[in-house]
């Protein structure tokens, strides 16, 4: 650039000046080309399907036939509609059972991990496997898993001389199976951030807290947590954010039921839309979701910005 | 004395932390295992033997039944395709996207790079039922291209990922190399692809793997066998043969395998590099 520069200045002030400009303008529109593809993707199918959910959040249509204009009523019968907030619920209580055991485990197997020892890789890529795992085929396995008969997990129970529940036909017990699914897929994963953010934490500050006579739980509640929350703030905010959307192992495990117990409120919104045809009501619905997931996500932000003061750089 | 205690203490603390480990290893493998062991048992012993007995006699009839009951050639084909094409598409167009938001000096860079990253927080949902309207205008419904096309030319996400990345490459060779007379596509060419080859590998590999497990548009966009891929057609044979254990498993476990072994492949890439994405 400033051999450009200096190339430039050599000719006479004028001509220097417009090719800047022609330079500039080259640049740009070199810039622009670059992100072409990007950008026509960007706003083809993702800022127009946002535009349009909220146009048709307005109208009644049935996937086939032309869209009818309904005013507000979707939004009406929403506030309405015992079942989406049962939904929600649902899934608010999916993202409990997931994230603060997925998250206490993986700090757990992270802090295991972060020390000099032999074989430390090869643990790495065994907790990273399960993440790759097709959560449909997951879904399959499970329930092979939690079947009364011929499962691995009653005959687990049975052995320690209990008898389990029929767990994918109990209304308390088909949740806390779902989350596991995701909870063993993601453990791993979140493992491998937080381990990250362990081994950022500069040495010399345990060593100082050593002189100072603390104890190791000290060490982990003073030092290690808080300098760790810059990890935990990524991992929590993406985690959170895939579960409120939950809906493979549901389709495949459990159909939403038994009863309304498993109905997340992606899975409601995909019967809304695609058996029962109310694709209007059910981008109303999506739209309800957007805005849940972005209040906890503002929540969360509020909550590690005010509290994350360290920087070491 | 007091050494000697210590020594004992820090053995006892290295094994119980190996211990851990090693549970948490089996427990992340074992449903791929006990998957994989179940697919070659015959259908006699599968629900008679416990998930831990390992499949002797083996058997390789559940699979044969398998395709014999559904094209699952043909799910793994258009899975493939599907997949192949999406990752090819998102490497090149990210990549030049990237590039730019990493490096070129433009009007409107800045605003665009934000509007890119406040859309990472709609949930998939929101953009599907509109898609749907999108493509069934498009008369593209149960092609290739309706499942292609919403995903082919990037995510904000995976342009975030790289862009952090080119940043952390020395701005200095690139001037150097400018000086020489390279233009930008030279220096992408030769200093940036270079140079990135971890971070393209966790794209690719993350690409591939979300459009290999991706569930709820493929059951929205397509209705017919000739575009069906993997989960579709395996959340399918749930629903047709939900007890029938000697179809389920040999199916689940063709489709976790080709990941498995992809990511064998990329691993030590991926590892470092899918931790590094989360810190800044």
């Amino acid at each position: 650039m400033s051999a450009n520069i200096a190339r430039a200045t050599v000719g006479s002030p004028a001509t220097a000046s417009s090719r800047m400009r022609r330079r500039r303008t080259r640049s740009t529109l070199e810039a622009y080309l670059l992100i072409a593809p990007s950008l026509f993707g960007f706003l083809a199918f993702l800022v127009a399907p946002v535009v349009i959910v909220f146009v048709l959040s307005l109208f009644s249509w049935n996937l086939i036939t032309a869209p009818q204009f309904v005013g507000l009523a979707n939004y009406r019968r929403m506030f309405a509609d015992g079942q989406a907030w049962h939904a929600l619920l649902n899934t608010a209580y999916y993202v409990l059972l997931n994230i603060p055991l997925q998250t206490v485990l993986a700090l757990l197997l992270a802090l295991a991990l972060n020390r000099k020892m032999r074989g430390a890789k090869f643990f790495r890529v065994l907790f990273v496997l399960p993440w790759m795992a097709m959560p449909v085929a997951l879904g399959v396995i499970w329930n092979w898993f939690f079947d009364p008969r011929s499962g691995i997990i009653d005959h687990l129970i049975s052995m320690l001389g209990f008898t389990g529940p029929n767990w994918l036909t109990s209304t308390t017990w088909a949740m806390p199976v779902v989350a596991s699914v995701n909870v063993w897929q993601y453990t791993g994963y979140t493992m491998l951030f937080l381990l990250a953010g362990l081994q950022a934490i500069p040495q010399q500050v345990y060593e100082a807290a050593a002189l100072d006579g603390t104890n190791s739980v000290q060490r982990f509640f003073r030092i290690t947590l808080p300098l760790l929350r810059p990890s935990m703030f990524f991992v929590l905010v993406t985690n959170v954010i895939g579960s409120f959307q939950q809906f493979d192992t549901v389709y495949v495990m459990t159909q939403g039921g038994p009863g309304q117990s498993t109905t997340t409120m992606n899975y409601y919104i995909y019967q809304q839309a695609f058996q029962l045809f109310h694709a209007g009501y059910a981008a109303t619905l999506s739209i309800l979701l957007f805005a849940v997931i972005l209040l906890v996500t503002i929540i969360q932000f509020r909550y590690f910005r005010k509290r994350t003061i360290y920087d070491f750089s | 004395m007091a050494t000697k205690q210590r020594r004992v203490g820090q053995r006892v603390r290295g094994t119980t932390v190996y211990l851990l480990l090693a549970v948490g290893g089996l427990i992340s493998i074992a449903p791929y295992l006990m998957t994989l062991n179940a697919a070659f048992k015959p259908q006699s012993t599968l629900l008679s033997t416990q998930a831990w007995t390992p499949a002797v006699p083996s058997t390789w009839s559940n699979f044969t039944t398998l395709w014999q009951q559904y094209d699952m050639s043909g799910f793994i084909v258009h899975t493939t395709i599907v997949a192949g094409v999406i990752t090819l598409g998102q490497l090149v167009f990210t990549t030049l996207a990237a590039y730019a938001f990493a490096r070129l000096d433009f009007p409107g860079r800045e605003p665009l790079f934000w509007g890119f990253i406040a859309m990472m927080m709609v949930p998939q949902i929101v953009t599907l039922i509109p898609l749907f309207l999108i493509m069934s205008h498009l008369q593209l419904i149960d092609t290739y291209r309706a499942l292609i096309l919403p995903y082919v030319f990037g995510t904000p996400y995976g342009i975030f990922l790289v862009r952090q990345y080119f940043q952390t490459i020395p701005a200095d060779l690139e001037a150097a190399a400018r000086i020489d007379g390279a233009g930008t596509w030279g220096i992408l060419r030769r200093i940036m692809l270079p140079l990135s080859k971890p971070i393209l590998a966790t794209l690719a590999t993350i690409t591939f793997v979300n459009t290999w497990n991706s569930l709820l548009w493929p059951l929205m966009a397509t209705s017919s066998e000739r575009d069906e891929v993997v989960t579709v057609g395996v959340a399918a044979l749930q629903g047709q043969f939900a007890s029938e254990l000697h179809i389920l498993l040999p199916a689940a476990a063709v489709a976790l395998l080709p990941l498995i072994a992809i990511f064998l492949l990329f691993q030590r890439h991926i590892v470092r590099s899918i931790a590094l994405t989360g810190l800044k």
